[in-house]
């Protein structure tokens, strides 16, 4: 047997169960109640987006993954895994492409998006970025200060933006926007399988839907263009 | 959610903790008492230094970073480990923050006098030996380590001969080299052979045996102390044995087994070549097992066989 093939999942997941999710609590209760200002932020990103103004969402989404990359990884996730400083600065380079293709309007559609699947599915996943994290801790008994929100977690944060992406972009540009937050899903998707909760389950499902929305929009000439 | 769920797993945790530290009146009967007062210890062939047999790994369990509520409860882990006769704590700097939570404990319960320090040096070495185990002796808030050993044998060479200066200088105990999974077993084996080394660290538990064809006779015969790794198999193999079946009654009348925890680690320990197994766990009732399976009759050859061929039956 190979060194690699002698590796696990678990054996990258240098955390426990019990220590992560207490780290995405602490997340709310230290910035509390900053969560109503990025859930602020997401309704306008999100009306913007559908009024057709994709340069002004994507301006909008730039600074949550500002603020996710050095409050979330570089204070807090690295303290539990020296991949942190690396997350921080893939979400600083995310937190960059939008703003920067905010600035270009490179791949920004330039009319409100009209009725189709992949506008169905970017919705849907907005939506559930919104309030699924949310409901589900105050359906378990937790606070507000414990759930995570848009804008102040990764996985919420990463969801959001691929669901505005799907709206509002297309083409390399649209592909470029989503791979990070794909990304980070997926590794999110990962940890949690390990950690044994089932909202491992769910953030694949989203992502398998998203890259159905994704293969939509990307199909020639299609209304999802 | 798993907000709720943290709280109550640290409530139960407290209160066990309080009853692993004060005990338990009432479920234990005296006679047990007085068997399972003492933990057992091994010598290390380099110098004759008695070690309990059951130390204390914290890959995972340790990494808690910040959070006061879970330095607290890893505190009382440690507590519970020392308050069972525990010795070897062993960690690693790619363990993230747990040299940190090692050190905030040891400084809150004063620094036990069976504390044996075990860290770890790791790649690149680079020149870096001596800042890396100074680095880690702050973290601990400890003069020096017992023991530090060269983490999965990477960059051995270079590392192993500052570690034996260290040594030399007074600056260190012992030194040694590890390794987990069973990876790179053949060039493991040749520096058990050529190097002057005290302690060896692997991956041996009764599902993981290979170890015992080569590398536990091979440390045997040139006295190299040995640390088993990974005793549950990364929890996989004790959850699995907790879900399906009971601790047979055999292995109770034999050698004390109450638990499964006990079944796994006496097995390891009782191995003429493991001087010491490192159960890692963030629970005090879980930690409380563990150490009891150091404690009372130990099984012998004839019932190490008969066990594993109990768990290859099942």
């Amino acid at each position: 047997m190979s060194d690699w093939a002698s590796y696990q999942l678990q054996d990258f997941i240098p955390f426990s169960g019990d220590v992560y999710f207490r780290l995405l609590a602490r997340m709310g209760e230290d910035f509390w109640p900053l969560q109503w200002a990025f859930l602020a932020l997401g309704i306008i990103a999100l009306v913007v987006a559908i009024r057709g103004r994709a340069r002004l969402a994507l301006l909008l989404l730039a600074l949550p993954w500002g603020f996710v990359a050095v409050a979330f990884f570089a204070q807090r996730y690295v303290t539990l895994n020296w991949a942190g400083d690396y997350l921080c600065w893939a979400w600083l380079l995310q937190g960059a492409l939008l703003a920067g293709i905010a600035w270009s309007g490179f791949g920004c559609a330039r009319a409100r998006p009209r009725p189709s699947l992949s506008l169905l599915i970017g919705s849907f996943l907005v939506l559930i970025a919104f309030i699924g994290p949310p409901l589900t801790t105050l359906a378990a008994g937790g606070g507000w200060r414990q759930a995570e929100f848009f804008g102040l977690h990764p996985d919420p944060t990463a969801l959001f933006t691929f669901g505005i992406a799907l709206l509002v972009l297309r083409g390399p540009a649209l592909w470029g926007v989503v791979l990070i937050p794909i990304l980070w899903i997926v590794v999110s998707a990962l940890t949690l399988l390990v950690l044994e909760s089932p909202r491992a389950v769910a953030l694949f499902a989203a992502v398998a839907l998203g890259g159905v929305g994704l293969f939509c929009r990307s199909l020639p000439g299609r209304r999802d263009q | 959610m798993e907000g709720q769920y943290l709280r109550r797993q640290f409530i139960k945790m407290l209160s066990a903790g309080l009853v692993g530290v004060w005990g338990l009146p009432g479920r234990v009967n005296a006679r047990e008492a007085a068997v399972t007062k003492v933990i057992a210890t091994k010598a290390i062939p380099s110098s004759g230094e008695a070690l309990p047999v059951i130390g204390m790994g914290t890959w995972r369990t340790f990494n808690v970073g910040d959070d006061p509520q879970l330095l607290a409860a890893r505190t009382q882990v440690l507590e519970a480990f020392f308050a069972n006769g525990g010795g070897l704590v062993d960690s690693s700097p790619m363990y993230g923050s747990a040299a940190d939570t090692i050190g905030y404990a040891l400084k809150r319960l004063g620094k036990p006098e069976s504390l044996f320090s075990a860290e770890k040096v790791w790649s690149p070495a680079g020149g870096t030996t001596r800042e890396q185990v100074a680095s880690l002796a702050r973290r601990w808030g400890v003069d020096k380590f017992d023991l530090v050993q060269v983490h999965n044998i990477d960059d051995w060479r270079e590392h192993l001969a500052v570690l034996r200066e260290m040594k030399a200088a007074g600056e260190l105990r012992y030194v040694g080299i590890t390794t987990s999974h069973g990876r790179r077993h053949p060039e493991f084996e040749q520096i058990l052979a050529s190097e002057d080394i005290d302690f060896c660290q692997l991956t041996y538990n009764i599902t993981r045996r290979e170890a015992e064809r080569r590398l536990l006779p091979l440390a045997r015969e040139k006295g190299i102390a040995v640390i088993a790794n990974r005793p549950f198999d990364g929890g996989s193999l004790i959850k699995g044995l907790k879900r399906r079946e009971a601790v047979p009654e055999w292995a109770q009348q034999e050698f004390a087994c109450r638990t499964w925890a006990e079944f796994l680690l006496k097995f390891i320990v009782s191995h003429p070549a493991i001087n010491c197994a490192i159960p890692a766990t963030s629970r005090v009732p879980h930690m409380n097992e563990n150490m009891q399976a150091g404690k009372g009759p130990m099984p012998d050859a004839a019932a190490r066989q008969r066990m594993v061929r109990f768990i290859e039956s099942l």
